[in-house]
């Protein structure tokens, strides 16, 4: 174990991971801000709904154009290698920023964005084939510790594994749920389409899909089966693209996937691509080792057992909570769950008065169409909106103004049921990690992780 | 990739048991592609000729009563504009692709009629009535009050046409609203003749910018907001303050005629939802064949999904018939009676718009999204 710790590999890894990452990013933002999100999403609503903790970070008006220009920049200053440390830090401050100011639009693929470039601050992919590495010669290096490159490909393991795990569930195992909604939707596509109309292709989906989250890390750590594995991620990843609308997601794993290939095949890539765009030999720095003096060493390794330690606790959460996890989604979040629920609501808010004022609430006078579909199966967005509701009216005039949501939630192709105590004054309860009292049981039981 | 879903399809056999989740009774049933020709040549395009007949005749008699405003004039001017506002329940729900475009119903059916806005623009006689202040001047809701409530006696009204001084105005201002509402009916109808129809048959996705995700929305949010809400909820006090407010009522000027305004808007929901043609009355594909190819159901119950709609219509449907037809006299001295119909309403409301569209797997928004 401690020898694991003193070996080094190549450089290359680590480059390509930089540039491919950042290139995707700098994609992702434009795409973004060429579809108008910045603006549907961040600058017209008027309520915005802020994760537990960082009430703080909201959308900063017409400057958010300006955070996004920061983070679009930073990503393609990290895929250069160019001031490489500060734009890992600002790129990772900025898009996580914009992931914080509304929870609405959480995506897991987001928050794995956050986590690799808080790693990436960390790590030693600036001195090879790098303007750094050109710019500042005596500060490149062609080697790096082995346990840097492990790193990503252990967090990119923690996503699949967890992800595999999270579907070993009932409803997605035996009832083929919520592929057995989401795939007939799809029929009319060609060749394959009329094949979604039976249920049986639902649940080998379903059974694909969890043997391929919990298999693929290993199958690609290992040199015979990685270019099956490899073929198998393409694949994988272009038909979930092709089958629901998940963005950047599949892409940014097709290119992430490659921290797995050996030396060889990276450097073989950074040297054609250096040819073809004819860089300088520079750019790929000086022969040497990056060696860390011990303390930063220390520092550096102790940091990533916690970061590893928490990522590998924080998904297993909700076993705090006393509610099936996919009804109250107490602990969901940050836990690899991804597309395991077909779940809708409807949310109706009356807010009464001491004086016997009363006024139910039309919800898309105040939120948008992605926020209420998002806040009426989630009950903090609920609460957190129930507060709003309960200040705006206080302002207009109702005194002591108590809100109560009437409440009707679907989950999985069950029939719909209230969601939540409706004779609960939810201006009076307060947020907090403890388990909402107010959610109603669900039950029926989904049996599984 | 075929060939390995074919392989995978062929190992795994009939072995996996699909367990007690809805299963498709007739996988060719959810052809999308089937079931918008159907809605669009057999409900909705109908539909509108339906409409346009009886609006077409409701402009003649406009136009003769514009000409020689008299009792007779207004009599037949009446009778045609309660069958095309009948009519118009028919057409209403169609919320999607040129009407949604157009936004139709604001120039038909938004009320109550601002009749202080209508006496003001016909003195000023250039009012622009496209801009959303102006919706509550014009229409079905503007119509009724111009022929209906302008006074205690049909002679009382007809002198507004005749002696009162500014009886030309009123006439021009009359027909300008009879002239919008063919001229935008017209581009709607005009669009979906000309084009719009094959447009409309062949986006068989289900993401936000498909069909059948614009007409779910449209029509989920004409029950609940245009049906539910306009026509009854509103009135009844449901939605605010607890007292009614029967001044809000459909058709206020022509109070016997409300209750059949919703109860067609009602059934024409019903219909809608039941695939019902509107050349023949017979059932054809429509979201109940198409939920029941999905094989949408209460999996405590076994009961279809398609089953708990109709019998909860039918429960609605029954409160409704119930009421008198003066729908203004029973908001006011039989309010609990409305108010049950809101709350028969509200849970179709929550079952067209969760468990219906759920089980459709139908997006609503363009962003990206990983999982509900």
């Amino acid at each position: 174990m401690r020898g694991y710790f003193r070996t080094y590999t190549s450089a290359a890894p680590l480059a390509v991971f930089r540039i491919a990452f950042g290139l995707m990013l700098l994609a992702s933002i434009v795409r973004f801000w060429s579809k108008g999100w910045i603006e549907e999403l961040y600058i017209r609503p008027t309520f915005f709904f802020p994760y537990y903790g960082f009430e703080a970070v909201r959308p900063l008006g017409n400057y958010t154009y300006l955070l996004f220009a920061v983070c679009g920049l930073s990503a393609l200053l990290l895929a250069l290698g160019w001031l490489y440390r500060a734009a890992a830090v600002l790129l990772f401050l900025s898009f996580t920023y914009i992931e914080l100011m509304d929870k609405s639009t959480y995506l897991n693929h987001y928050y794995f964005v956050s986590l690799v470039t808080f790693l990436l601050i960390f790590l030693p992919a600036d001195g090879f084939f790098s303007v750094d590495a050109r710019r500042n010669p005596q500060r490149s290096f062609r080697e790096v510790p082995r346990w840097t490159v492990d790193s990503l490909r252990l967090l990119m393991g923690i996503v699949y594994v967890y992800a595999g795990l999270a579907k070993l569930n009932t409803d997605w195992l035996l009832e083929g749920m919520p592929l057995r909604i989401w795939l007939p939707a799809r029929n009319d596509m060609p060749v394959i389409g009329p094949l979604f109309n039976y249920p049986e292709t639902a649940l080998v989906f379903s059974w694909f899909g969890a043997l391929y989250d919990l298999t693929i890390p290993f199958l690609l750590l290992n040199r015979l089966t990685r270019p099956f594995a490899y073929a198998a991620v393409v694949v994988f990843h272009v038909l979930t693209a092709i089958l629901f609308p998940i963005g950047m997601f599949p892409y940014i794993m097709i290119v992430a996937a490659l921290i797995f290939f050996p030396p060889a095949f990276h450097k073989n890539l950074l040297n054609r691509l250096g040819h073809l765009l004819r860089l300088p030999s520079e750019v790929f720095g000086r022969a040497g080792k990056r060696v860390y003096t011990p303390l930063v060493r220390r520092l550096l390794l102790s940091g990533l057992a916690v970061f590893f330690l928490i990522q590998s606790l924080i998904p297993f959460r909700y076993l705090l909570y006393p509610n099936e996890l996919f009804w109250s989604e107490e602990g969901y979040r940050f836990s690899w769950r991804v597309m395991l629920m077909e779940k809708m609501g409807y949310v109706q808010f009356r807010v009464v008065d001491d004086t016997g004022r009363r006024q139910t609430v039309n919800n898309t006078d105040h939120l948008t169409v992605l926020q209420e579909k998002m806040m009426s199966t989630q009950p903090d967005m609920i609460l957190q909106f129930a507060h709003y509701l309960r200040d705006f009216y206080a302002r207009r005039g109702f005194r002591n103004p108590k809100v109560y949501a009437e409440t009707y939630v679907s989950l999985n192709g069950r029939l719909g049921r209230t969601y939540l105590d409706p004779a609960v004054n939810l201006a009076q309860e307060t947020d907090s990690f403890a388990p909402k009292k107010w959610i109603l049981p669900f039950e029926d039981e989904i049996k599984g992780l | 990739m075929t060939a390995l879903v074919g392989l995978l399809l062929a190992c795994s056999g009939n072995d996996n048991d699909p367990g007690d989740g809805p299963s498709p009774t007739n996988p060719a049933a959810n052809d999308r592609k089937v079931m918008l020709t159907h809605i669009a040549d057999n409900i909705i395009l109908p539909a509108y000729a339906n409409f346009k007949t009886k609006f077409d005749a409701m402009t003649a008699k406009s136009d003769a009563f514009a000409a020689k405003p008299d009792k007779a004039t207004l009599t037949d001017f009446r009778q045609a504009w309660a069958d095309a506002y009948t009519e118009w329940q028919k057409v209403e729900l169609f919320d999607v692709g040129p009407a949604e475009g157009h936004t139709l119903r604001f120039f038909f059916n938004i009320y109550p009629a601002n009749t202080a806005g209508i006496e003001e623009a016909v003195q000023i006689g250039t009012v622009n009535l496209d801009v959303p202040a102006s919706y509550p001047k014009q229409g079905f809701p503007a119509l009724d009050y111009l022929i209906n409530g302008l006074g205690d006696t049909d002679d009382a009204i007809l002198s507004k046409y005749t002696t009162a001084p500014d009886a030309a105005k009123r006439i021009a201002y009359l027909k300008k609203i009879t002239g919008q509402m063919g001229s935008v009916f017209s581009k709607v109808y005009g669009e979906w003749t000309g084009g719009y129809r094959d447009t409309f048959v062949n986006a068989t996705g289900t993401d936000a910018g498909s069909s059948l995700s614009k007409l779910v929305n449209g029509y989920v949010l004409h029950y609940e907001r245009y049906i539910r809400s306009g026509k009854i909820g509103i009135p009844a006090g449901a939605m605010a303050g607890g007292t009614a407010a029967p001044e809000k009522v459909e058709s206020l000027y022509k109070k016997d005629l409300s209750l059949t305004l919703a109860k067609t808007a009602h059934q024409a929901a019903i219909d809608f939802f039941n695939g019902k043609s509107a050349k023949d009355g017979k059932e054809g594909p429509g979201f109940k064949t198409y939920l029941n190819a999905l094989g949408a159901k209460d999996s405590r119950t076994n009961t279809s999904l398609v089953d708990i709609v109709n019998a909860q219509f039918d429960v609605a449907n029954k409160q409704l018939a119930d009421l008198k037809p003066n729908l203004y006299d029973e908001v006011k001295t039989n309010t609990p009676a409305v108010v049950k119909v809101y709350d028969e309403m509200q849970k179709l409301v929550r079952m067209l718009k969760v468990d219906m569209t759920s089980a459709m797997g139908i997006t609503i928004t363009y962003t990206d999204n990983d999982g509900d």
